[in-house]
């Protein structure tokens, strides 16, 4: 069940609005504002620029983009937007659950 | 499987006993498909035949075709897992079926008259026009209250269609659910439901076969194209143009592809899965076509046949598309897909949809779309913050708003309800009956912002914070149980995506804590350290969350969860304190949970919510192995923690408390000096001393003079003060302002500077 896996996605969502790099797996990294999360951790990414020096030409008019969530590898995130105490009572929460 | 007749040579439907053998046909068609039958032919022409062909049926047959347009879905090779038990057995009208050609157009069945099979038309036209039951619990943007507009009933579903068919289909194992989409290609549905009336009675449920998967590109049933006015084909055809013929009908002018019914789809029944449902979960909903409705709102892909794309359609929906919209217009903002953040009952699509209308000439504007959030489901705060973000940010595009009018060529790929459907479905699975606990980290993320912005901006009210909106439905366990055949080893298990294959049985033996004692003695001792701490989390946990819990839950609960809160927090002191004495806390425990980072965190976090007793004696602890525990920190630096939550108690010691307290900072020789090189020491002394100030100060019977003690101490203090050499003295969190008054009731007034200086309290700070 995808709410298993509740702990990013509840994440996330607390992150809608902020802006974020998202490396791929294909080592493509992406600039954008997070626009969605859904519960598969496919991320909706609008005003996008590739970071890296603009080997991806191809890019170059795509403002908003839809990235699936299996082909991400990292997701940069703004340090002071995420609260590390609550992420930890989360995760332990999450792992009292899964005991259960 | 599925009988059909050949159409190569001759459209002649009225063969009546052509049931031909189902594997010549499917060798037929895949020749047709993808071999030397291959049609290649420009769809155009194939308009121009259809066209030609409508005519001749049009007096042949007069009044309704049925859409005998199956285009050999399922003959063509396409792996569509519908299956249609023999009609043979089923369908009374043993007339022939109009083989689905895949290429090219058929006629209509002849046996339009045949009245057999008619109750599963009328079941498949409830179904047609209800919403998808697997989904109806499920809020969605709409809501299911919101099913009844524009979904009249079939106007005149005629009475005497029976169902025997439709009966006799579940024994056979099948569902009869998979087969409704296929059953009546769209141009039936249409029909059906936009003209009622006498047509209807000529519907036969063995046209419904032979209708299986759809309908051929270009295949149009004459009877509906002249009767049905607005007819998306007729609108293409319209738009295309038929050379050399005159369109018979004329629709409106600017129809563009506003008007796309679904193409019928396969559906996999869901095996295996409990319970299965008259309409399997995979269906997506069929069009309701009302009158009003399927002017404006309806978006039916045209035609399109839902098999390989070997086989010609007239033109892929892209295609046509693009074909009538003459220019792209940037991103497809147009698409509503489902939202990705169902996270709510009430959402709607992401991307607004621009009321669809022609382009004009603007080829040179990328339209710079103003993306409108769904916030519907998202907590207050969040909302807020994402409104003003917009607000800011739209206020730079507010000049080229005027260009997200233009034409998106994705528009209209998908109709409301079929987006509506899909994300309901997605919603299904966020179905949770504890929000707080299933989304913990969003709540209080947010909780925690809105507390932070409450406190800075006293007095400014905000509004009242409203639950997240998930739906709380109750999930719904499906367990699977599979079938056992009695002496075989083993259970015969149907997997499916609902309940996938169980590769391993296994059961699960719980040890009990003895025996975990025992294992974790071989461990590491640090270890042990690190799941003490989480235990006493675990338990942390609780008690912070018991507030919460306490509200939900309903009286009489309220006496057992009370208890139970007690027994965590004690259970929590219990693993600090001395064995025997019970206001006394353990060293050797402290020291060990402390040595942590962890554990720092947690007795920071855990102290506000022991009794005052309790947590006075933690305080005790710690001010009496600080300089251990100084020693312990240095890498982590994580003593400050405890200041904020020390500080509190301390506020509340009684005089005689914080006398005990400031004598066991100084404890044994030269502890104070070492407490004097750590922040933390030095924060918590003065934290001390300004406590005494203030009492001293401000309750005239205060008993801290009482006896000398409070003095003594505070002289010893001052004395080292004054002797530490300044390097060796470090800086505190924050400077209390009392502590020069403090010190001027004890030292004279040379020292007083001296102090002044060297701590640097400014005579000002008072």
């Amino acid at each position: 069940m995808p709410l298993l896996s509740g702990l990013f996605y509840s994440f996330f969502k607390s992150l809608v609005g902020k802006d974020v790099v998202v490396e791929l797996k294909n080592d493509l990294s992406i600039c954008g504002t997070l626009h969605s999360v859904d519960q598969y951790l496919n991320i909706k990414l609008t005003d996008i620029s590739v970071t890296d020096p603009e080997k991806y030409p191809h890019m170059l008019s795509v403002k908003n983009c839809f990235i699936r969530g299996s082909v991400v590898r990292y997701v940069q995130l703004p340090a002071d937007e995420v609260d590390t105490q609550l992420l930890q009572d989360a995760a332990r929460k999450e792992a009292l659950q899964q005991k259960q | 499987m599925f009988r059909f007749q050949s159409l190569d040579e001759d459209c002649t439907l009225e063969k009546e006993e052509g049931l031909v053998e189902e594997e010549d046909e499917i060798d037929q068609f895949n020749d047709d498909t993808f071999g030397d039958g291959a049609i290649d032919d420009d769809w155009q022409e194939e308009h121009k035949r259809l066209a030609e062909l409508e005519e001749r049926k049009n007096e042949g047959l007069g009044g309704l075709g049925l859409g005998g347009l199956g285009m050999g879905g399922m003959g063509g090779g396409d792996a569509s897992t519908v299956q249609l038990p023999p009609p043979a057995s089923r369908v009374p009208h043993p007339s022939s079926l109009p083989p689905p050609h895949h290429s090219l157009s058929s006629m209509p069945p002849p046996g339009l008259e045949d009245r057999g099979g008619g109750d599963l038309a009328e079941s498949l036209a409830m179904l047609i026009l209800g919403a998808d039951p697997a989904i109806a619990s499920v809020g969605g943007p709409t809501g299911p209250g919101d099913r009844s507009t524009g979904l009249p009933p079939p106007p005149s579903m005629p009475q005497q269609h029976q169902l025997p068919p439709h009966q006799q289909l579940t024994p056979s194992g099948l569902p009869p659910g998979p087969l409704h989409p296929s059953l009546l290609s769209y141009q039936q549905h249409q029909h059906l439901l936009r003209r009622g009336g006498p047509p209807m009675q000529q519907m036969n449920s063995h046209n419904i076969w032979e209708n299986n998967m759809g309908f051929g590109p270009v295949s149009v049933t004459p009877g509906l194209v002249t009767q049905m006015e607005d007819s998306p084909l007729m609108s293409i055809i319209k738009e295309v143009g038929l050379p050399n013929r005159p369109p018979p009908v004329m629709s409106e002018d600017g129809r563009d592809l506003s008007e796309r019914a679904p193409p019928p789809r396969s559906s996999s029944p869901v095996i295996g899965s409990p319970p299965v449902r008259a309409v399997p979960i995979g269906t997506p909903p069929k069009q309701p076509m009302s009158h009003a409705m399927n002017h404006h709102q309806q978006n039916s892909p045209l035609c399109r046949p839902p098999f390989p794309a070997g086989v010609g359609p007239v033109l892929s929906q892209i295609q046509r598309a693009q074909m009538l919209n003459s220019q792209v217009a940037g991103f497809p903002r147009g698409c509503q897909g489902p939202p990705l953040l169902p996270g709510g009952g009430g959402f709607r699509p992401f991307f607004g949809q621009p009321p669809p209308h022609r382009m004009g000439p603007h080829h040179n504007h990328v339209p710079c779309p103003i993306i409108r959030h769904n916030t519907t489901h998202l907590h207050p705060q969040h909302r807020r913050m994402l409104t003003q973000r917009m607000q800011s940010r739209g206020g730079e595009r507010g000049g080229r708003v005027g260009d997200w009018r233009s034409r998106d060529p994705y528009s209209n790929l998908m109709t409301q309800r079929e987006k509506e459907w899909v994300a309901k479905i997605q919603m299904m699975q966020l179905q949770s009956t504890d929000p707080y606990l299933d989304d913990y980290y969003y709540q209080n993320y947010f909780e925690k912002m809105e507390k932070r912005q409450e406190r800075d901006r006293d007095g400014v009210r905000k509004e009242h914070t409203t639950k997240l909106i998930t739906p709380q439905v109750a999930k719904l366990e499906h367990t699977y149980r599979p079938v056992q055949f009695a002496g075989s080893l083993g259970k015969l298990t149907v997997s499916s995506v609902n309940n996938p294959r169980k590769m391993i049985d296994t059961v699960v033996t719980s040890r009990t804590d003895d025996e975990e004692k025992r294992e974790k003695q071989v461990w590491n001792k640090r270890r042990q350290i690190l799941y003490t701490v989480e235990k006493m989390y675990s338990l942390l946990l609780e008690v912070q969350d018991f507030e919460k819990r306490f509200m939900q839950t309903p009286e009489e609960q309220r006496e057992a969860l009370l208890e139970q809160h007690k027994t965590h927090t004690l259970q929590l002191y219990a693993s600090l304190r001395e064995k025997e004495w019970d206001d006394r806390v353990s060293d050797e425990q402290c020291l060990l949970i402390m040595s942590v980072r962890k554990g720092k965190r947690l007795i920071s976090r855990l102290i506000p919510f022991l009794p005052p007793l309790q947590a006075a004696a933690v305080v005790m602890g710690i001010a009496r192995n600080l300089p251990a525990l100084a020693k312990k920190d240095k890498q982590d630096q994580a003593l400050c923690w405890l200041v904020e939550p020390v500080a509190v108690v301390i506020s509340s010691l009684s005089s005689a408390a914080l006398t005990d307290l400031l004598q066991e900072l100084q404890g044994s020789e030269g502890q104070l000096s070492k407490v004097l090189q750590n922040k933390f020491g030095v924060t918590l002394l003065y934290l001390i001393l300004s406590e005494g100030e203030r009492m001293q100060s401000s309750d005239l019977n205060c008993q801290l003079m009482d006896d000398n003690r409070w003095t003594e101490l505070v002289f010893s203090v001052t004395r080292e003060l004054l002797n530490v050499p300044p390097s060796s003295l470090s800086p505190p969190l924050f400077t209390p302002p009392n502590l020069l008054s403090l010190f001027s009731r004890y030292v004279d007034r040379q020292r007083l500077e001296l102090l002044q200086e060297k701590l640097q309290i400014s005579s000002l700070s008072r």
